[in-house]
Order: C-alpha cells, then structure tokens, then sequence
C-alpha cells in the first residue's frame, strides 16, 4: 500500500473507531439514564450496605 | 378539543443497549457492506473519504440528531409517525399533510427492500447447499443471478424453478411481519440483540479472511492492494460535484435519515432520556459497520481474484453485481467456501432485516395511535399490502419498476423527508427550542458549533443536494429522457414506469386522506397542537 492510502486508511478507521469507543465508554460510565422505558427508578439502587459486628 | 389520539398502549423500548442495537441495526444494511466499498472505488478513494466525513460531520451526524429530537418530541404526544410530529411542532393545519411523504417513503422501500433481502436469504442457502458450484465466472454467476431473478435472456440456461424467487420472497417477508407483530420489545428489540451480534461476528471473520488471502496464481494482488484501491486519494477529483453528491447520498443511505424509522423508534422514549449520546452511540456504530467492515470484505476480496482492473470494472457494473456475482466466485476459491458464502449472505440478511422491520413502524404506529387498530391486526394487513406489491416487482424487476420505486422513494424521497424535517424543527420550531429539546435528560453536551450547523448549514446543503438531483437527474427521469436504473429508457418499458409511479402517487393521497380522517375522528384542533401524554419529565 502506498503511504497516502495508509495514512487515509488509518485516520478514518481511527475517527470511526475513536468515534464508536469514546461513545461507549461515555455510555458504560453513565447511571443516569439507564432505564429508558421510564418504569424502573430514575437512578440505580445504592448498594446495599452491612452492618459491621459490634466488639 | 386537542387529545392525544386513540389510546391504545404506548410501547416502550426495554434497555438501553436494546435501544441502541435496535437503531444501529435500522441503520446497518445491505448499503454498508455493498454500496460503501463500491462508492469509495469508483469516486476517488480517498478524495470520496474526505468529503465522505464533511458530509458526514455537516448532514448526517446533525440530521440525526434532529430526528432523534423530532421523534422524542412527538413521542411526548403519544405520536411515533411523521404527520402528528410535524403537527406537534408546527401548530398550522398543513404540517400534517406534509407527513404524508413520511408515511410513504418507508412503506414503498420496504416493499422493494424487502425483496432484496430475500436475494440474500436465498443465496446463503445457495451457499449452504454449493448449488452455484462450479460456476466459476463472473459472467456465469451474473447469469445464475439473472436465473434466480428469472430475467434471464432468451436461451440462456436457467438453475431455477420459476417459483424459488417467489418462494424466498414469501419467507422473508413472513419473518418480517412477525417481527413487526410482536412489538418494539418483544419484536424488534429481541431481532436486534440477537441479529446484531451476529451481524458483527460473521463481519468480522469475513474481514479477516479477506485480508489473510493470499495472492493468487496469474494475478498476484492481496486484500492490501484492494484497500488501497479504495482509499489511494485522487485529490484531482474533489472539485467534481459528483464526488460530493456521491458521499453525500452514501451518508443518507447508511444512516437512514429521511427514512422516518429513526424518529419512529425515537418516539418510543420519555423525555427524561438521552437521545445526544444515544445517537451519536449508534451513529458511531453505524460507521464502524461500513468504514472499517463494510470496506474490508468485497472490494478487497474481488482484487485478490480479479486484480485491480478486474475489480474497478466489477465496481463500475454495480453493488449487486460485486455482491451477487463476484463473491460466490471467491468463495469457490477459498477453503470451507460455501461456509463463508452462507456468513456473507447471512450477514447481509441480518444488515437487511434489522433495517426493513424498522420501516414499517411508522405506518403502524399511524394506524394504532389515530385509529386504535391492534398491532397484530396492522401488521399482518400492512403484510399483505406488501405481499402484493413485493410480487409486482418480482415479476417486473427487468421492466424498471424496482429502479423506479427506489430513486423516487429510497433516494430522491429521503432528502425531500430530510428538507422538511429541517426546516419545520431547526426554522420553524425555532433553534432555541429545538436545542433545549435534544438536551432534555441528555448524557451529552452537543458542542455549540453545531447548533449553527443544524440551523444554516445542513438546510443549505441539503437543498444544494435537493435542487442538483432535481435538475440532473430526477427531471429527465420524470420526463422519461432516462431510466432510474441509469441510462436511456427502453420505450417498451414506460407504460411499467407510468404503472409504478402512479402506485407511489395512489400511496400518497391514500396517506393524505386517512390523515383527515383521523384527525377528523380525534377531533384534534391544529391550532391548539395535542395533549402532552408524557409527564415523565416532572418526574425525573
């Protein structure tokens, strides 16, 4: 392969492919939304915590 | 009295990543894997990429956020077709009919598309069974095509019962229309967790065996050759309008805007849910599908075994033609064939019918939404709507009636969608509101600039698209100069391109004239607009 053809190759496939991965990565990060369909709670449930054993 | 309609149950999507799988699998199809890689070879490589992302970046990417807002927007009404979007967000007695093209468009593609699909259906079962085996050539496998078609010329030989067609066609609209039946969750969601996954993982070890070819005896290039086939930059050929109208068209097609599913399956969210990140997650997706996938499977494979010329000729006779003929050839060629054949055609399957199921969701939310008719009962009727007409275009596909339902709807009918979409939210319901619309409960911040964009650049471009087509090439088609396929119109062909086309315009003022009626029926009151059904908001 010629230089140009690489260098065209290799930025789009980095623009989709940076494009698609930070995307996810923003998705995977939020909590916020994550119920769509409006029915479930607005926020996810803490998790649940223990009590520690006295003495 | 404005009311929001009928009232049967409002669906809803039942994840996020059902979502998004759902509506990248809308927009995956049959245009990422065989019209992207034949669109970059045959408009200058990488002189086709560079206006390929401005296009992307100044039409695509903003138009659909637009119709993600469009149809989040109508969904707060109870609305998920494009007649009551429009009236949701321009109060005036017109906006309603405007829609009817939104109602339309996706009906006649999915009757040709759909038929298109069967193609693929039936060729992976080809492949299974190696019944094209031994045919070895390009032309051989062109004529085996035109067989399963039944278009073929006088005493050429023929491989199939008159039937097969019909037969495909029939099973795949039936998958169709069960799919369709059984809902936005438990239809169309469910098809696109399973088929997307698989749609990746068949494309993905496609390109590997691609790009793993080795050189062939008396031809002597690999994969590499062909990717640099596509992306080698002519620069000479940035300032040929034809380019830019090229990438332009390739854009519309592989994100479906214009086609009225990305809003219909928009208005099935609360407006406390992002639509910014959402869309650009299946935007994105979308574009690794077809930029890093879609460009690394049959361009390439067809340099391996037919050198650069060889391949650039092929690029030139067609998508279906590289997808049709020129693979089942490779695959002759190459170990456990006939099984990578089937993952082609299968993948192809999956690309298309995530893509069709979409398309008549808008028509059938119309008719559940404003009439109260059920799902099943919509579905199955729309089904035999296009089982009629699905066989029209079977048994006239050599008199041009596909090519002509798929310019005037598929092609010319998506920016006409795309115009009044524009204007009627960026214009008409004002920048401001359209803006702080997309950005109800968004998990991303749309940067400034492109609010600029949406409200002058995308309009504007996309008229410069509208009037360019409309002087080249749609009025010497409509004036029958040419024919949609290309080329010159066969006078024996015209009375099929008269019939067709007047199927569309009959289309139109029956969409035109139940919208009457059901705002009739609803007793809505333009002026007032509707009654917003979704409080979630408040809530949130």
């Amino acid at each position: 392969m010629s230089t140009s053809a690489i260098v065209f190759m290799a930025g789009s496939w980095a623009f989709v492919l940076g494009l698609t991965f930070w995307a996810f990565y923003k998705l995977l990060q939020d909590k916020q939304h994550f119920d769509p369909d409006g029915i479930g709670p607005a926020a996810p449930p803490k998790p649940a915590e223990t009590e520690r054993p006295k003495g | 009295m404005a009311s929001s309609g009928s009232g049967t149950s409002h669906e809803a999507w039942g994840s996020r990543i059902g979502l998004i799988l759902a509506m990248a699998g809308n927009a995956i199809g049959l245009g990422n894997f065989l019209r992207f890689p034949r669109q970059a070879a045959v408009n200058g490589g990488g002189s086709f990429m560079i206006t390929y992302f401005i296009a992307l970046l100044l039409l695509g990417i903003p138009l659909m956020w637009i119709e993600w807002g469009i149809g989040r927007n109508g969904g707060r009404y109870r609305k998920g077709h494009i007649p009551g979007m429009f009236a949701a967000i321009w109060k005036h007695p017109a906006a309603k009919y405007f829609g009817a093209v939104g109602l339309v468009v996706p009906l006649v593609v999915m009757i040709y598309y759909t038929y298109i699909e069967s193609w693929t259906a039936a060729f992976a079962w080809f492949s299974l069974t190696k019944d094209y085996w031994g045919i070895t050539t390009q032309e051989g496998m062109v004529g085996y095509l035109q067989s399963f078609q039944t278009i073929s010329p006088e005493g050429a030989t023929v491989y199939h019962q008159p039937w097969t067609a019909y037969a495909f066609f029939l099973g795949t609209l039936f998958i169709n229309i069960w799919v369709l039946s059984k809902g936005i969750s438990g239809g169309i969601e469910k098809l696109a967790k399973i088929g997307m996954p698989i749609l990746f993982g068949l494309a993905i070890i496609l390109a590997i065996v691609v790009l793993t070819l080795p050189a062939q005896a008396g031809i002597g290039t690999t994969a590499w050759n062909g990717l640099e086939f596509i992306y080698k930059p002519d620069f000479s050929r940035l300032d040929e309008p034809g380019v830019w109208l090229a990438s332009a068209g390739q854009i519309f097609f592989t994100l479906s805007v214009g086609m009225c599913t990305l809003t219909a399956y928009a208005s099935y969210l609360s407006k406390k849910d992002d639509i910014t990140l959402n869309g650009i997650a299946t935007a994105a997706t979308n574009e690794t599908a077809e930029v890093v996938l879609g460009g690394t499977i049959a361009i390439p494979a067809a340099v391996v075994f037919f050198g650069v010329s060889g391949a650039m000729a092929i690029a030139q006779g067609g998508s279906f033609d590289l997808g049709f003929a020129t693979m089942p050839v490779v695959f002759q060629h190459i170990p456990f064939g006939n099984l990578l054949g089937t993952a082609w055609f299968g993948l192809l399957f999956f690309a298309g019918i995530t893509s069709s199921v979409a398309m008549l969701t808008p028509i059938t939310a119309f008719f559940r939404e404003e009439f109260g008719f059920k799902r099943e009962t919509v579905a199955w009727s729309l089904g035999a709507l296009c089982l009629v007409f699905g066989l029209m275009h079977i048994a006239w596909l050599e008199h041009g009636v596909l090519d002509e339902w798929d310019y005037w709807a598929g092609t010319f009918g998506l920016v006409v969608v795309a115009v009044m979409e524009v204007i009627l939210f960026m214009w008409i319901f004002t920048p401001s509101k359209a803006w702080e619309s997309m950005h109800q409960g968004a998990d991303l911040r749309i940067p400034q600039v492109f609010k600029f964009i949406m409200t002058y650049v995308t309009p504007v471009y996309l008229l410069f698209i509208l009037g360019w087509w409309g002087w080249v090439d749609a009025l010497p088609i409509l004036l029958y100069e040419k024919s949609a396929g290309g080329g010159a119109l066969d006078p024996a062909n015209s009375p099929y391109v008269t019939f067709s086309r007047a199927i569309i315009v009959l289309f139109a003022i029956v969409s035109v004239v139940l919208i009457r009626m059901a705002w009739q029926r609803n007793k809505y009151d333009d002026r007032k607009g509707f009654v917003e059904v979704d409080h979630s908001g408040e809530a949130a």
